[in-house]
């Protein structure tokens, strides 16, 4: 239990949830080429080949980073909520665990954005006294059960700070 | 003290000052280039007027400031416009200040401040009390509040409290201590870089003319003298308000102990009286100074959960200046839950090269860049050969402990830093690996406390996975795994 990694996934709704928000966002990529056509269109200095080029690695950029990197993280995140602890294990190059003690947290709730109220996914925020994580697209249903899991957990060993 | 009570009429000088000594630099720039323009006069009045007006405001808050200690809670109603009531439950006090400032001193009375921890913490400051009754309301503070399933006899309470009150043991330092610690400080460097931002700011002082000036009255003035003069005497101003610094704010220094607190006291002009119950330590940190480090010695701070007005306030200093000597006695009278070990985990050997080439990996970037945009810019590949020693610096220094209830956590940045955790004020551990630690089977291990309203962070690189994974199983378990370890 504590000894392997984490093994419960997110929801699979997460990949298609983060790209919808990453291809929205990542549209301020554009901003510079964009910036740089206003500014520069009716001058001498307008280079048609310079801006194609630019547009082409922007677009490219900004599929990656809204397509194939969604996929990636939801590949690796997992977590577990145990009797001793919530664990937490995530990233695509530089991975993080995390281990909090479940005596620990002070709170738990669940959070919703526009977005992941579109694809009925809730995010549990977790709060200890000095800290605070979040196990991300969570479905609805699940992140219920697991805050209750957490309160219920921690009100079992509940120790003052 | 069920009774809302005022505070003494003081309370409000104290205000004025207080707002004059946070508005300070904005004076002294309104004073200066008001009395340096036309109509002058008239801009002082205004600046009189914005004084009496405070006053005024300090005279109706104090009016209107009422507390009491009613039902375990401190209550307190104040705010001449925005009524303002505070309700403090003691259960959740962390630590009680008393402060002697300067306008307390000429009255004869103390200040107050009370912290407490949780979701939307919150401070509560009483300026003008006199020392008896801050003595009282600590005295109720206190009483049952750190564990309620005590007894309900309030005459087995009262006795109990007057034991508990007394002095077990007292620490202090020398002077000859003080004094190597004001010499040793850090904090020459910080003051400098402040005052030579200031003293570009005054070119009303510094400009053309008064150089010349300068250059006529003393012989042999050059430029190149001048400037190497302008850093002396920066680096002597500053060392000289960084030393003063320290004798002022550590003077009169002791720790003492009682059967559930420790009470430190410390400063000359302001004296400060903090008061910590040993269950509401969450850390101790001893920290060794670039300058101090070679006398073997170094600064104790303790850390505790509570509001904070600023990063500044977030560790309260425990002992300013100790040997490493001394740091065993005093962790065996003062710290009984701590001790200190030797630590036993360090990063393996192959992480030495790791070590080596982290800080130099900002170098990287910076050397070509500098070396691009300023002719001497090549210089700065010099900066590689002590990045390199501080790298192997931080491999020496790096280590950890633990044994059934506490963490040891040492590692350097620029100072050696060691934390000393209990097992049960641990918040969170995470584990920190990038691709190429992870095929060399190495992590790091960042270890999280409580301290003010956030957390503290204590990092170590680069150590065997096996070692971290045997940390996060005793954190869970409380067992030392000796399986993993003899492994």
């Amino acid at each position: 239990m504590i000894n392997d990694i984490p093994e419960t996934r997110i929801d699979l709704k997460a990949i298609n949830a983060w790209r919808l928000t990453s291809l929205i966002i990542g549209l301020s990529f554009f901003v510079p080429v964009g910036v740089y056509i206003a500014i520069t269109v009716n001058t001498e200095v307008f280079e048609p080949l310079l801006i194609t080029l630019a547009v082409i690695l922007s677009l490219v950029f900004y599929l990656f980073v809204g397509l194939a990197i969604p996929k990636l993280r939801w590949k690796r995140w997992r977590y577990e909520v145990s009797e001793d602890a919530i664990d937490l294990l995530r990233g695509f190059i530089f991975k993080t665990r995390t281990v909090v003690p479940i005596n620990r947290v002070q709170h738990v709730d669940t959070n919703q954005g526009p977005i992941y109220r579109k694809y009925g996914l809730s995010s549990v925020k977790i709060s200890t006294a000095a800290t605070t994580h979040e196990i991300p697209a969570l479905d609805d249903e699940t992140a219920a059960d697991v805050r209750n899991k957490i309160s219920q957990l921690v009100r079992q060993v509940k120790e003052d700070v | 003290m069920s009774e809302f009570r005022r505070q003494h009429w003081s309370a409000a000088i104290d205000r004025l000052f207080n707002s004059i000594r946070q508005n300070f630099v904005t004076f002294l720039i309104l004073i200066f280039v008001g009395s340096r323009q036309a109509g002058g006069d008239y801009f002082l009045y205004v600046l009189l007027g914005t004084i009496i007006l405070t006053f005024i405001s300090g005279i109706g808050g104090w009016y209107r400031f009422q507390y009491r200690v009613f039902e375990g809670e401190l209550q307190i109603k104040k705010g001449i416009f925005v009524r303002k009531n505070v309700y403090m439950s003691k259960d959740r006090i962390q630590v009680i200040d008393v402060t002697e400032g300067l306008v307390q001193r000429i009255f004869g009375l103390v200040k107050v401040e009370v912290k407490t921890a949780g979701g939307g913490t919150e401070s509560a400051t009483i300026s003008a009390i006199t020392f008896n009754e801050a003595e009282e309301l600590k005295r109720e503070l206190r009483n049952k509040g750190t564990s309620s399933n005590q007894t309900d006899e309030i005459h087995e309470d009262v006795e109990l409290l007057n034991k508990e009150d007394e002095f077990i043991d007292e620490w202090k330092i020398s002077t000859k201590e003080l004094v190597l610690a004001a010499f040793t400080s850090g904090n020459f460097g910080l003051i400098a870089s402040i005052l030579t931002a200031v003293s570009g700011q005054l070119d009303a002082v510094i400009n053309d003319e008064s150089i010349e000036y300068l250059k006529d009255t003393l012989p042999g003035l050059n430029n190149v003298t001048l400037i190497i003069t302008v850093i002396v005497v920066i680096l002597v101003v500053s060392w000289t308000l960084s030393f003063l610094g320290v004798i002022f704010s550590y003077s009169d220094f002791s720790v003492k102990k009682t059967e559930k607190e420790l009470l430190i006291r410390s400063g000359l002009i302001e004296r400060k009286h903090t008061t910590i119950p040993f269950d509401r330590i969450q850390a101790i940190r001893f920290v060794e100074g670039i300058l101090r480090q070679p006398l073997g010695c170094g600064m104790l701070y303790v850390e505790s959960a509570g509001f904070e007005h600023n990063a500044k306030e977030r560790s309260i200093v425990l002992v300013p200046f100790i040997s490493k000597a001394k740091k065993y006695d005093f962790f065996n009278r003062f710290l009984s839950d701590f001790h200190v070990p030797e630590l036993d985990i360090v990063p393996p050997k192959r992480s030495f090269f790791r070590y080596l080439r982290r800080p130099n990996y900002l170098l990287l970037f910076a050397i070509p860049a500098a070396w691009y945009m300023w002719d001497m810019g090549w210089l700065l590949t010099f900066l590689l050969v002590p990045a390199t020693i501080l790298g192997w610096l931080r491999f020496n220094d790096a280590g950890l402990y633990f044994d059934t209830n506490m963490i040891v956590v040492q590692f350097r940045n620029l100072n050696r830093k060691t934390a000393f955790i209990r097992r049960k004020r641990i918040q969170v551990i995470e584990e920190h690996t990038n691709p190429f630690q992870a095929r060399k089977d190495i992590t790091s291990l960042s270890v999280t406390a409580a301290s003010g309203a956030k957390g503290i962070e204590f990092r170590v690189n680069d150590f065997e996975k096996s070692d971290i994974s045997s940390i996060r199983k005793w954190l869970l378990s409380g067992e030392k795994d000796t399986d993993l370890l003899s492994e």
